[in-house]
Formats: C-alpha cells, sequence, structure tokens
C-alpha cells in the first residue's frame, strides 16, 4: 500500500533531517489518542521518529502546532497543510527559511467509517503547490478539479445547520488560519461574545469567522471535521473563497509571491451588489 | 371617556417604520448628509447614522452585530474610490464589503437588507436619494426577524 511506502520514506528523512540537525523539530503524526485516529505529535529525537505514521486518518490541519521552539520546524505535510503554511508565510507569520516542508501526494482522508471526507471528495489539490522535499506516490493519479458542489442558500439551511452548533468553538481552534491571540468572540469589551447561545449569537460568530476567514480558507475542512455536532458550517466560507477566486483571481496557499487578496485592491475592482454597481450580488 | 381612548391608537397598531443603520464615512459621506440636512432636501427618519473616520474603518462584524442586535437594514457610504481621505481605505473596504455581501446572501439574508454606496461631501441630493431608495427597499421586506436569541423567519 502507498501509504506504508510514504511512510518509510517520511520516517527516514525526518531521522536525518534531525540526526543532521537541519531542523530541531518535525511536526507530525503519530498513533494514538482516539483510536483509529493519528495524533499530531512534535518530534526532537531521531529515535523517536519511529513512531512517526501516515496513514488516511491523519485528519488535523499541523499548522496550529508551527509556532514557537527554537531552530527550524519540518512539517509533514498533506497539500492543505503545506497551502496553509504559505498563507502564513504570505501573512508575515512564518519565515520561508524557518520551515522544511515535506510535502506529501495525499488522495485524501477518511472518517471513522471508513468513508472518504467530504473536503477531501472536493479538494481539487493533490500535489502541494510549495515543498522542499515531496514524497511522491505513483499510484495517486494528479487531480484536475475537485467534485463540484452545488451550495443551497436558503434561510431554512442555515437555520439547521446552526441549530446543531453548540458554540464550543472547536472549528476555530482547528482552523490554521484562526491564530488571533483574543478571538473577537472571547473579547470582553466590546462584549460580541454571547451569554447564551441564541441564533443571533451564532450568527454572529460564523458570520464574523467567515469574513475573517475570506480569502485565507485553504480549504482543508479541519473545522467541520472537529465538530463534534455534525454542523455544516464550510459551505458558507466555500462559497466565499469561489467568489474571491472568481472576482480577484486569489486562492490562498496556491503561491508565495501572491498577494493575499484582501489585503490588495485594484482601482476597477467590481462592485457586485452595490447600490449601482455592477451585478445583483447573487 | 371611553371613547376617547377608542380614539388613541394603541402602541402596536401604529406604522411600522424601518429602522436602519448607516454608517457613514467622515469625510464625505457625512458630510453629504449634513449639505442634504443644509439643502434641505427631504428624506424618510428611518437611518440611525453612525460617523465613522473611514469606510476602512468599518469592521464587517459592525454590519452582522447591528442586523443580529435588529436593524432592519444597514446602509454604508464612503469616499467615491479614488477619494478616500487616507488614500486607499475605501479601496480594502470595497473588496470588505463585496464579500460580506455575498456571505450574507448565502446565509439567506435578503440582498436588499444591507446596501453600500459611495457619496460625496458635494452630494447632499444624492444622499436624500439613496436614504430613500434604501428606505423603499427595506420597507418592502417589512421588519427583520434576526434577533438574539430570536427567531429568524422573513430574514
Ligand atoms: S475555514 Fe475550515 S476549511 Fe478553511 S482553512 Fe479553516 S479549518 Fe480549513
Ligand atoms: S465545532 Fe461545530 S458546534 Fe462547535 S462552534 Fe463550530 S460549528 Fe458550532
Ligand atoms: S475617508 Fe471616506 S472612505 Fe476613507
Amino acid at each position: 500500500m502507498s501509504f506504508e511506502k510514504q511512510r518509510d520514506e517520511v520516517a527516514a528523512l525526518c531521522k536525518k533531517l534531525l540526526a543532521d540537525g537541519a531542523v530541531s523539530r518535525v511536526v507530525g503524526f503519530r498513533e494514538g489518542g482516539v483510536e483509529g485516529m493519528s495524533l499530531p505529535y512534535i518530534f526532537t529525537d531521531p529515535a523517536g521518529v519511529d513512531m512517526l505514521t501516515w496513514n488516511s486518518r491523519c485528519l488535523p490541519n499541523l499548522n496550529g502546532y508551527l509556532t514557537g521552539g527554537e531552530g527550524n520546524t519540518a512539517i509533514v505535510a498533506k497539500p492543505c497543510d503545506a497551502r496553509a503554511v504559505v498563507a502564513l508565510i504570505s501573512e508575515k507569520q512564518l519565515r520561508r527559511e524557518d520551515i522544511h516542508i515535506i510535502g506529501l501526494v495525499c488522495d485524501g482522508m477518511v472518517d471513522a467509517n471508513g468513508d472518504p471526507l467530504p473536503a477531501c471528495v472536493e479538494c481539487s489539490v493533490n500535489c502541494p503547490p510549495v515543498y522542499d522535499d515531496l514524497i511522491d506516490d505513483p499510484d495517486v493519479a494528479e487531480k484536475t478539479g475537485g467534485e463540484q458542489v452545488s451550495n443551497d442558500t436558503s434561510l431554512e439551511r442555515f437555520e439547521a445547520e446552526i441549530d446543531k452548533c453548540i458554540l464550543c468553538f472547536s472549528c476555530r481552534q482547528a482552523c490554521y488560519g484562526c491564530y488571533c491571540q483574543t478571538c473577537f468572540m472571547d473579547r470582553g469589551s466590546p462584549g460580541w461574545q454571547p451569554t447564551v447561545p441564541g441564533r443571533g449569537d451564532k450568527m454572529l460568530y460564523h458570520a464574523g469567522r467567515t469574513m475573517h476567514l475570506a480569502g485565507r480558507c485553504v480549504e482543508c475542512g479541519a473545522c467541520e471535521n472537529a465538530c463534534a455536532s455534525g454542523v455544516d458550517i464550510r459551505y458558507l466560507i466555500r462559497e466565499v473563497t469561489n467568489f474571491v477566486g472568481e472576482l480577484y483571481d486569489y486562492r490562498a496557499g496556491m503561491d508565495l509571491d501572491a498577494r493575499p487578496a484582501m489585503l490588495s485592491y485594484a482601482a476597477g475592482d467590481r462592485e457586485v451588489g452595490f447600490l449601482g454597481g455592477d451585478g445583483d450580488g447573487h | 371617556m371611553s371613547q376617547a381612548k377608542a380614539q388613541d391608537p394603541a402602541p402596536h397598531t401604529r406604522e411600522w417604520t424601518p429602522r436602519i443603520v448607516a454608517f457613514l464615512c467622515n469625510w464625505c459621506s457625512y458630510a453629504g448628509a449634513d449639505l442634504a440636512g443644509t439643502g434641505r432636501n427631504q428624506y424618510p427618519p428611518s437611518v440611525r447614522v453612525i460617523r465613522v473616520p473611514c469606510s476602512g474603518r468599518i469592521n464587517p462584524i459592525y454590519i452582522i452585530k447591528a442586523l443580529v442586535d435588529g436593524a432592519d437594514g444597514v446602509m454604508v457610504s464612503g469616499c467615491h474610490p479614488g477619494d478616500c481621505h487616507y488614500l486607499a481605505g475605501n479601496f480594502y473596504a470595497r473588496r470588505r464589503f463585496t464579500v460580506l455581501k455575498r456571505l450574507l446572501t448565502t446565509m439567506g439574508l435578503s440582498p436588499d437588507r444591507v446596501h453600500f454606496t459611495w457619496v460625496s461631501a458635494s452630494e447632499g441630493a444624492r444622499f436624500a436619494g439613496v436614504v430613500r431608495e434604501v428606505t423603499e427597499k427595506v420597507a418592502a421586506l417589512g421588519p427583520s426577524r434576526i434577533m438574539k436569541g430570536g427567531d429568524m423567519d422573513e430574514l
């Protein structure tokens, strides 16, 4: 199986990087934690790398573990992890020279029942766009496009999704892009945060978070994988990501030299949905 | 006495008029609103103006929060592109508002609840026209039901 072959190659490479002192830490996965689920782990000792694992259950986005620590860090990166690294570099949260990207060609992860995860089915990037080393998998054919999902934009759908939400903020914790020291939802003044989770507060949270991720989402699906209540609120950011791509020709984490869409402008930007603008906002 | 009471309309039968929160940039649109006043351009008293230094200073969460806290509509106006007092604030704001509107309509909100436009300090009559247009559109939708903890049908 391809996972085992890739795993052995990654482990050998990580051992070498640690032994040579090229990096002081490797962020990857090991067995453990919840049964059948791989656990993010920071390897610092070449001997410890024997525990490293790479399988179809390496779900979390590892970018939350990149900052801090001395010296350079290597990351065992799925394409979406690699895109998040690139996005963090574009946002000046990381320096390219501090990170060693071990990119893996990836055919998608599966859930506890072995079914492909929704984000992986939709994913169109199965080779990391930027890497230092690439661990290929000849069995994985190059993808040209993911499955297209049509978005139901009715109020009923939004209500049905937020009614399941318990405002636990796991989706925020799982997201590479939510790195604010104090999230607007946790701020005491002004007090955006809810006292009792109602629909309005959930709307504030999900709409606010989606705006913060506009043009930054790397389509990893970590938010929905982390949700214990089965809320599919990712459709909001999917729509926004596609819209930003269409309007400003930008996709987060694909190109180190591209300036993030919401941090730039053009004099002739379209005014879709404006009073007297072009287009009706649909 | 009971007759006098019968003539007095009960508060809940009073005609509903939309409550619209208007975020206006200090340097253009707020001055435009002022000019509409001094020029005696008539417009409906439906807007509650919040003056901000620049359209680029408007955090999209302000707009969402206004809707969540019961505004029937929101309008935002800044200097025309190219005329921003801080040079490029409205260019960044333009992208933000474009994306925000798409997000809100994806959530099922009517596109007529939020409006973005540009009004300069010399366009008093235009400001009055914009308020009239926005008020008509929001009035046609009826009261907003987005409320803290409330029920959200008929957005
Ligand atoms: S919003 Fe969700 S899919 Fe997008 S980057 Fe964050 S965790 Fe990944
Ligand atoms: S993880 Fe799920 S339940 Fe928790 S805040 Fe996010 S959407 Fe709501
Ligand atoms: S000062 Fe008016 S939009 Fe920037």
